[in-house]
């Protein structure tokens, strides 16, 4: 059995109570009860790279000390490890791509432009999925076409940017996605080619973020998938009026398969498609349509 | 059924329709309970959640339940009962009534909504109607106990395994162990022959701490069916977390069990597969048991769930230097957060040989897994690993943890550590290398730490100035005297701290200025080092931040009064009215021992925030007298958040004792 290091300071039921509130009051994340282990292990190296004694001090730091605000972000960063693939959910991917995509398409004919956002886009696999989906449409060629992921974490940023993947990224990926999308890297582990690259942009972003929000372009389609998980009803409320903002009229919200807008009271239709549910930012009435985008 | 005539036709707009609903509207229970009707699911879902909004909660229950008796209207009677279940305590009495209705198809419904309000009320009503005469609703009571709880739903569901009918004994069963209340081995073990309930039965015969449950476990992982295979997985993980005291017997009763089957470790692969998290947390407890290397991989990816976090990583660790040696050479193809599990496994697992493959990881791994890899290098013991670490102290986000690690390193080679720390600070790598040359060079270090307490960087000339003051006392006191009086703020703070920590009769002189300093990070630092070094001279000053606007500023100052013995009666009254909670529960602490601290603590029983009243409730219940316990008494009647009803609980009890 491991030596775990019995230095380290364990957290209260308290101390936990005390530092979830505060992660939450920051970013909505809300961390459940039975997660304190799991919240004690990932902060354990910020008590260590401060020369923090225990949690206790740690949250006093995180009220009081001048680095607080930097701190609570590197806290942030350590409690959201998301796991993420290339092409995961599939059905809801080809749903998009044969029903959605034509849409737009038709939509945006005239500006021949197309913005997709992957909100909370972890390490990118999620945005860059979405380029290679376009990327393999030859009807957005001489298109001014972009997908924007965004995440809280800049570490995971960080990741995204490399655009470097290991086999565990690429579980759901085929051989011939593979051959066409990914370069070989060093390590046994590969690169998203140039081009694919050069359709994605990050950026730091924390979805609770109102004002942050605004340096969002309107959007065509926002991906959220497997993010409202982590938040509780009324930060998924405001999330969720924040999504809404950021789309286009007639813009559409995809979310992941296990969530949905039930009891939200959110301003979104729901849209059946043949193979899958999605939301839709309602059109404005035709006299007010020329005032956006 | 209720129809409304101009009702829309589109179900977008019926659905928005009575989203939009003015729960204060005339005829809107009226509209709602007809949209209960509706033929699309969204629809009745709306307006399932709009009856929940509405004024009068017990009217609405009553209407809800008339619809419950609606022959024909499934959708109908659905969206009732999940309205109903939304209502909480007003559902109450019209259901318990509806378990007396003649229809049993209604007093089943009762039962079913019952359970889902979980309302500890409803526990008679429901105890008695086990004697419904109708199989069906008895066995929904069953199941309903399990989520009401209580003394008498637990012996009421005992007593039903004995009844011959097998689907009230699997109610009953289901419901035990929701109640995590097992009955007498004797009574659970002659249910496990009958294959109808042998799966619920081993997962509450999880619950009981015994060598013979856990025998009989064990038995069950032999099971030519993957389901009871699992249901004893499950039963294992729930022992082994039951009191983490019997995980060693548990892994040993396993291990012996698992020993005897030729296919244990695919059987082990595919439960870390399953979907049940319970049964992959005993999977993982199972591989510990049978230190099954070859699994190294998926018991690692069984991280990707957070709350198999501890099995993960207790699992990992048991499987030694080989399991961690296959880790190593297995980071690549791991999910980010296998990864970062199994690096924190491996801190614990390196040795001498895991060099190498540890430097592979750093050149591509992500920053915070570096940091973990860098903290495996300094526990290594090999001399390979300073090379690599030193370089490290160069990358400003490592270079931290890489000084640790030296740290670490040099108990078991120092010589080659310390040649490459001299190297480094020499090559000015980074101030850390001069913490760690420090740390490990001991007093020949000293005229190096002293030319760079005077270097140009003041970065510098802060860690050689907290740390010649771990390696040489009077040395210590000679550089940071000279700090305080530095520019830069970095260095000032070095100096006040290591003047805290080394104290003496000069230290409050010294304190002095730093206590007015400019800068506030330097005045906090100062207000803690008062309190360190006991200079009671300059006690006065930190009395007066106790009110200073600055949260941290004030909690440092009731501290620091605390540690020198001046924290008066004035100073916690002072503290405690301050908008900051963390001063306040400062204040609690330095009062705790103190009479005038009982009596601040039992005024703050009823304070806004829930953690000064849980503060307040451990003071009154380490130092009140039998007079604090009515007052403690009120408080835990009045108190509605959990901590601060536990650590009054625990006060009352205290109390009580004395």
């Amino acid at each position: 059995m491991a030596r775990f290091d019995d230095s380290r300071p364990e957290m209260t039921l308290e101390e936990f109570r005390l530092l979830r509130d505060h992660v939450y009051s920051h970013c909505g994340i809300l961390v459940h009860e039975d997660m304190k282990f799991v919240m004690e292990r990932r902060l354990w190296p910020r008590l260590e790279a401060l020369g923090v004694s225990d949690f206790g001090a740690y949250h006093r730091f995180l009220r009081h000390d001048p680095n607080r605000h930097a701190e609570l972000e590197a806290a942030v960063e350590s409690l959201t490890t998301h796991e993420t693939y290339f092409f995961r959910e599939p059905s809801q991917l080809k749903a998009f791509r044969e029903e959605l995509v034509p849409v737009l398409e038709r939509r945006n004919a005239r500006s021949r432009r197309l913005r997709l956002w992957s909100a909370g886009c972890s390490s990118g696999e999620e945005a860059y999925t979405l380029a290679m989906l376009l990327r393999d449409e030859r009807r957005f060629e001489g298109w001014d076409v972009e997908v924007y992921g965004t995440d809280i974490s800049r570490r995971v940023l960080a990741m995204a940017r490399r655009a470097e993947y290991g086999p565990s990224a690429l579980r759901a990926t085929s051989a011939d996605l593979l051959e066409r999308f990914f370069v070989p890297a060093a390590n046994n582990r590969v690169r998203v080619r140039d081009d694919v690259r050069a359709m994605v942009s990050f950026g730091h972003h924390n979805l609770l973020d109102e004002a942050g929000s605004q340096l969002v372009t309107k959007m065509d389609a926002v991906f959220c998938r497997n993010v409202m998980i982590y938040f509780d009803q009324s930060a998924r409320r405001r999330v969720l009026r924040i999504l809404r903002d950021r789309l286009v009229p007639g813009g559409y919200l995809l979310l992941g398969h296990s969530e949905n807008l039930l009891n939200l009271g959110a301003d979104f239709e729901l849209v059946h498609l043949r193979g899958d549910l999605v939301y839709r930012r309602p059109e404005l009435p035709a006299l007010l349509r020329s005032e956006e985008r | 059924m209720t129809t409304l005539p101009e009702f829309p036709a589109e179900e977008e707009v019926r659905y928005r329709a009575l989203q939009n609903l003015d729960p204060q509207g005339a005829g809107v229970l009226d509209v709602l309970i007809a949209g209960l009707h509706d033929e699309s699911w969204r629809v009745r879902h709306a307006a399932a959640e709009g009856l929940q909004r509405l004024p009068r909660p017990g009217e609405v229950a009553a209407r809800l339940v008339s619809v419950l008796g609606e022959r024909g209207e499934t959708g109908a009677r659905n969206a009732a009962a999940e309205a109903l279940a939304g209502l909480g305590g007003a559902a109450l009495p019209p259901l318990v009534a509806l378990l007396g209705h003649a229809d049993p198809d209604q007093r089943k419904f009762a039962a079913d909504i019952l359970g889902q309000l979980s309302l500890r009320a409803a526990e008679p009503a429901l105890v008695q109607a086990l004697a419904d005469p109708d199989l069906n609703v008895r066995v929904s009571v069953a199941e309903a106990l399990g989520h009401v709880g209580g003394h008498h739903a637990a012996h009421a569901l005992q007593r039903l395994l004995g009844d011959p009918e097998p689907l009230l004994r699997l109610a009953a069963l289901e419901g035990l162990t929701l109640l995590r209340t097992p009955p007498p081995l004797s009574e659970l073990l002659p249910l496990l022959e009958d294959s109808r309930l042998r799966r619920s039965a081993l997962r509450l015969l999880g619950l009981v701490p015994q060598v013979a449950a856990t025998e009989r476990i064990c038995r069950s992982l032999a099971s030519p069916s993957r389901s009871v295979r699992e249901a004893a997985l499950s039963a294992l993980g729930t022992q082994a977390a039951l009191e983490s005291m019997r995980r060693a017997e548990v892994e040993s009763v396993a291990r012996a069990a698992l020993r005897q089957l030729p296919d244990a470790a695919a059987r082990l692969a595919e439960a870390l597969e399953a979907d049940d998290v319970s049964v992959r947390a005993g999977a993982l407890l199972a591989v510990a048991a049978l230190g099954e290397v070859s699994l190294v991989v998926p018991v690692a990816e069984a991280a990707r769930e957070d709350r198999l976090l501890r099995e993960v990583l207790a699992t990992l660790g048991s499987l030694g230097a080989e399991g961690g040696r296959v880790l190593l050479v297995s980071m690549e193809v791991l999910s980010l957060p296998a990864r970062a599990a199994a690096a924190e496994a491996l801190v614990d697992l390196v040795d001498a040989s895991s060099v190498t493959a540890l430097c592979a990881l750093l050149e591509w791994a992500e920053d915070d897994l570096r940091s973990v890899v860098v903290r495996a290098l300094g526990r290594t013991r090999s001399p390979d690993a300073a090379r690599p670490l030193v370089d490290l102290l160069g990358e400003p986000r490592l270079a931290g943890a890489a000084s640790r690690a030296l740290s670490a390193l040099a108990d078991s080679c120092r010589a080659v550590v310390l040649e490459l720390l001299e190297e480094a600070v020499l090559s000015r790598a980074s101030p850390e290398a001069v913490m760690a040359l420090g740390r490990v060079g001991g007093a020949p270090a000293l005229p190096m730490l002293r030319g760079l307490a005077r270097d140009a960087d003041p970065a510098w000339r802060a860690a050689a100035v907290e740390v010649a003051s771990e390696v040489d006392i009077a040395v210590g006191r000679e550089v940071a005297r000279a700090a305080l009086a530095d520019e830069a703020v970095a260095v000032r703070v070095a100096g006040v701290r290591v003047t805290g920590r080394l104290g003496g009769p000069e230290a409050g002189a010294l304190l002095r200025s730093a206590l007015q300093d400019e800068d506030v990070t330097v005045r906090r630092v100062a207000v803690e080092a008062v309190g360190v070094s006991g200079a009671r001279d300059r006690a006065a000053e930190v009395e007066r931040l106790v009110l200073h606007p600055d949260g941290g500023l004030a909690v440092a100052a009731v501290r620091a009064l605390s540690r020198l013995g001046r924290a008066s009666p004035r100073v916690l009254r002072e503290a405690a009215g301050h908008p900051d909670a963390e001063v306040v529960k400062a204040a609690l602490l330095a009062g705790a021992q103190s009479p005038e601290g009982v009596a601040l603590a039992s005024s703050l029983l009823s304070h806004p925030h829930w953690d000064v009243r849980a503060a307040a409730a451990r003071v009154v219940g380490d130092s009140g007298g039998p007079e604090s316990l009515v007052l403690a008494r009120q408080a835990l009647e009045a108190e509605s958040d959990a901590l601060a009803r536990r650590a009054l609980v625990d006060a009352v009890a205290r109390l009580s004792r004395r």
